[in-house]
């Protein structure tokens, strides 16, 4: 049987040794890591998201890179999944596009800090994560992602970017608000131009954002969902 | 009349106290979170879900040290056969500590933190807390050299306890990039866990059976080296569980998964060390209670921190649960079992050598084990079943996140359930701990002259 100071040279050589092979991987992780996270795309703007993720503890609700709460999504590739417009128009009101769902924070974000957010996020997509959120392997098969040219090949792109989170069209998008097919029948193009540029304004108590869409942006949705199909 | 051994053991006793305050206010801030999960976020405007996270983990950290730092101002002047080295500033230390946590607890109220999980105490707030630990170890450090008396408990104690200070030190360095911020985060919280702490677990769970079961010095000494080295050779390396997808090389998936697949070893010979130890004893000691904490931590930890580690921790099975309730499930158990209980253990087996009120035949103390352990399964269970489902319906079928979370509202009503078993027997614990009483007002056997005498049973 061993004896009390085999057992602790035991201790001793596998402490000092395994921490002495810990350090060494670290230094090679050290020296991989800038490559595998484009640490060149690390601008101010993505360092400053970075600060306003840790400053408002978003971790405490979110995960990201798989750390962090369980209460609320996962955003690794939360800008592969939204797109950039889409998020820039939650985070200003996050409870307008949820309405009735579990409640996120509103944080009173000015447009610079928005952007840094989305530059922050978008850094952290481009991260090799060894495969990191997988693709669900049991996905009923095309059951692909709704974008925009899935729902019409002619539809601008912010109706995928943003309307379809919420909307239908020919069967397809989400079911927070009504299905969009027959818009025609209810609207001309200026009353509708009216809805899209503040819904609150033509119906104060309606559950669909201010999306605040630019004027070309307007005039494209306007034309698209009032064309004949 | 009843003396205290050692003046020291007050400052012990004041921890220890200390402990079930912070534990109490922990559970308050669990439930409010398992409610919000079911949707009932009524707090939300003032207490946001990551105010009640961030208090709730912080809560269980800050419980968990004060615990260690209790036992070892208990332990340490028992093995030294001295007084503590300055009993002043233990109590400026146990000052300190509570005025920074509740600095701490009061900011995350006011998003005053840093979105660091488990490291939200904001910079500042660290230096302190680095002071008041560096505090703690020059009194006992010193205590031990005063005493000139190593046994191999008490060093064992003292390396776990500053190897956890010093590896407090890489998670304050700032880094621009995510990536290498969370890759030395892990020094500190898997490091910690799975490292260090097991030393101190080791510490004083060997000075538990040594006192409840009378075995022999050398034959615990000679298995706690065993243990810690197998802690060390598998758990150093095994944080790479926690590089698999943050942006470290593709290495950390065979380095990490081989050895952090292995650090169940030292839990089992943990588990096995206590069993064969409580049944090898001669001696048995009254204290039913505390051989029984003591016994349920070893094999707890291992179902905890061991098997239920195990479950999640090979890469192929991580890619799919990383950052799911699964994870919820094991932290629960593990951080239960393993160091939660090592604390309960240490209370109950000091509280009557302390208070010379041994109300070892009386239902409570065992009552509270039994309804804790099985509250805590439970708890467990639900967090299971949830975790499951979740990552079966959104991580492999592609479902939304909150349609999931929707789906898995059910398992939080049972998660509910399960905590208010639990917290009732945290709630006896609790009234067992009150009625001891205090050791604060009972003159010490150092300033009587009498050197330790045999504690008599107050009639
Ligand atoms: C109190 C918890 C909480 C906090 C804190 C929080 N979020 Fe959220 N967040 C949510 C929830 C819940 C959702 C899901 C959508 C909803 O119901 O609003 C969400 C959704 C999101 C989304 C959209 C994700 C998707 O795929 O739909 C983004 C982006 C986001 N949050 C960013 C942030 C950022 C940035 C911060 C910190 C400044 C933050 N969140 C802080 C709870 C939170
Ligand atoms: C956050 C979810 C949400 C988003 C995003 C959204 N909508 Fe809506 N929308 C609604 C809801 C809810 C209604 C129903 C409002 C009501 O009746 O009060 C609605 C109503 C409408 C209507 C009127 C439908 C009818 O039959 O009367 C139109 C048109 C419309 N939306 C177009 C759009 C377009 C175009 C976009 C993209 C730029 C968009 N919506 C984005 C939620 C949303
Ligand atoms: C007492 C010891 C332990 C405690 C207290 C503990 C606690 C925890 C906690 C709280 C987390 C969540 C950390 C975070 O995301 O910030 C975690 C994660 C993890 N633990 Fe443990 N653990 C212990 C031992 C183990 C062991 C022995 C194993 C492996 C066999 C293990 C495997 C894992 C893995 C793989 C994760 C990552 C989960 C994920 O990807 O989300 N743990 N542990
Ligand atoms: C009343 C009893 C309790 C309830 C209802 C409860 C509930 C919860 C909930 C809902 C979470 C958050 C999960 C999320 O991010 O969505 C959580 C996190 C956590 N709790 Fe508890 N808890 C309780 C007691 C405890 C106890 C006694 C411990 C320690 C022994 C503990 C340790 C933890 C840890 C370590 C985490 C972080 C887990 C992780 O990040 O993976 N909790 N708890
Ligand atoms: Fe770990």
């Amino acid at each position: 049987m061993l004896s009390k100071s085999q057992a602790r040279l035991f201790y001793v050589t596998a402490t000092v040794g395994f921490s002495g092979v810990f350090l060494l991987l670290t230094a090679d992780t050290l020296r991989q890591v800038p490559q595998r996270s484009n640490a060149a795309q690390l601008t101010e703007a993505v360092v400053h998201g970075k600060d306003l993720w840790d400053e408002n503890n978003c971790m405490g609700c979110h995960t990201l890179l798989g750390e962090g709460a369980y209460y609320a999504p996962e955003l690794t590739k939360v800008v592969e999944r939204r797109g950039a417009q889409w998020i820039k128009i939650f985070l200003r009101d996050p409870e307008a596009m949820f309405p009735g769902r579990r409640r996120m924070v509103r944080y009173d974000l000015s447009d610079e800090e928005i952007d840094a957010l989305v530059a922050f996020f978008t850094w952290i997509g481009g991260i090799d994560t060894n495969g990191f959120p997988a693709e669900p392997d049991l996905a009923p098969a095309g059951a692909a992602p709704i974008t925009a040219s899935a729902v019409a090949p002619d539809a601008p792109e912010v109706f995928g970017a943003v309307c379809t989170a919420c909307h239908s069209l020919g069967g397809s998008g989400g079911a927070v608000g009504p299905a969009l097919d027959d818009v025609s029948e209810r609207y001309d193009a200026a009353s509708l131009r009216r809805w899209l540029a503040d819904p609150l304004k033509v119906k104060p108590d309606t559950t669909m954002p201010n999306l605040q869409l630019s004027d070309a942006d307007l005039d494209a949705l306007t034309a698209f969902l009032l064309a004949d199909r | 009349m009843h003396t205290l051994k050692f003046e020291s053991w007050k400052v012990a006793w004041a921890f220890f106290a200390t402990c079930m305050l912070l534990l109490a206010l922990q559970l308050v801030y669990g439930f409010f979170m398992a409610f919000a999960h079911v949707g009932l976020d009524v707090l939300h405007p003032w207490i946001p879900f990551n105010a009640l996270r961030a208090s709730h983990t912080n809560l269980l950290v800050v419980w968990l040290l004060a615990g260690f730092m209790g036992s070892a101002y208990y332990i340490i002047p028992d093995e030294s056969d001295r007084e503590l080295w300055s009993i002043p500033l233990a109590w400026l230390q146990l000052g300190s500590l509570v005025v920074v946590a509740v600095i701490a607890l009061v900011g995350f109220h006011f998003n005053w933190w840093e979105g660091r999980k488990f490291l939200e105490i904001p910079r500042p707030l660290d230096y302190l807390v680095v002071v008041n630990v560096l505090a703690f170890l020059l009194n006992i450090g010193m205590t031990v050299l005063k005493g000139r008396r190593y046994t191999t408990t008490a060093l064992t104690l003292l390396t776990g306890l500053t190897a956890a200070a010093l590896l407090y030190l890489p998670g304050m360095i700032y880094f621009t990039s995510q990536v290498l911020d969370s890759y030395f985060r892990w020094w500190v919280v898997h490091l910690w866990v799975e490292g260090v702490w097991e030393l101190i677990m080791g510490g004083i769970l060997s000075y538990l059976l040594i006192k409840l079961t009378g075995v022999d010095r050398e034959v615990v000494e000679k298995w706690l080296y065993l243990i810690v080295g197998l802690t060390f050779l598998s758990g150093i390396l095994g944080t790479g569980h926690h590089y698999y997808f943050i942006g470290a090389p593709e290495y950390w998936l065979a380095i990490g998964g081989i050895f952090s697949a292995s650090e169940p070893l030292a839990f089992l010979g943990m588990a096995l060390y206590v069993v064969t130890m409580a049944r090898r004893g001669g001696r048995r000691h009254d204290n039913r209670v505390a051989l029984f904490w003591s016994v349920g931590c070893g094999v707890l930890s291992f179902v905890g921190a061991g098997v239920l580690g195990f479950a999640h921790t090979l890469p192929s099975v991580n890619l799919y649960t990383h950052g799911t309730l699964v994870t919820a499930m094991h932290g629960h158990l593990a951080f239960w079992g393993a160091y939660a209980m090592l604390v309960f253990g240490m209370i109950s087996y000091a509280l009557p050598e302390m208070t010379g009120r041994k109300f070892f035949d009386s239902w409570v103390g065992e009552a509270a084990f039994w309804i804790a352990n099985t509250g805590m399964l439970s708890m467990t269970a639900a967090f299971a079943v949830a975790g499951v489902t979740q990552v079966y319906l959104e991580r492999r079928i592609g479902l939304d996140f909150l349609d999931v979370q929707d789906a898995v509202a059910v398992h939080f009503w049972a998660l509910i359930l399960a905590s208010c078993l639990f917290t009732l027997g945290i709630l006896l614990f609790i009234w067992d701990f009150a009625r001891h009483g205090s050791p604060l007002g009972m003159r010490a056997d150092s300033a009587t002259g009498v050197s330790a005498p045999a504690p008599q049973p107050a009639k």
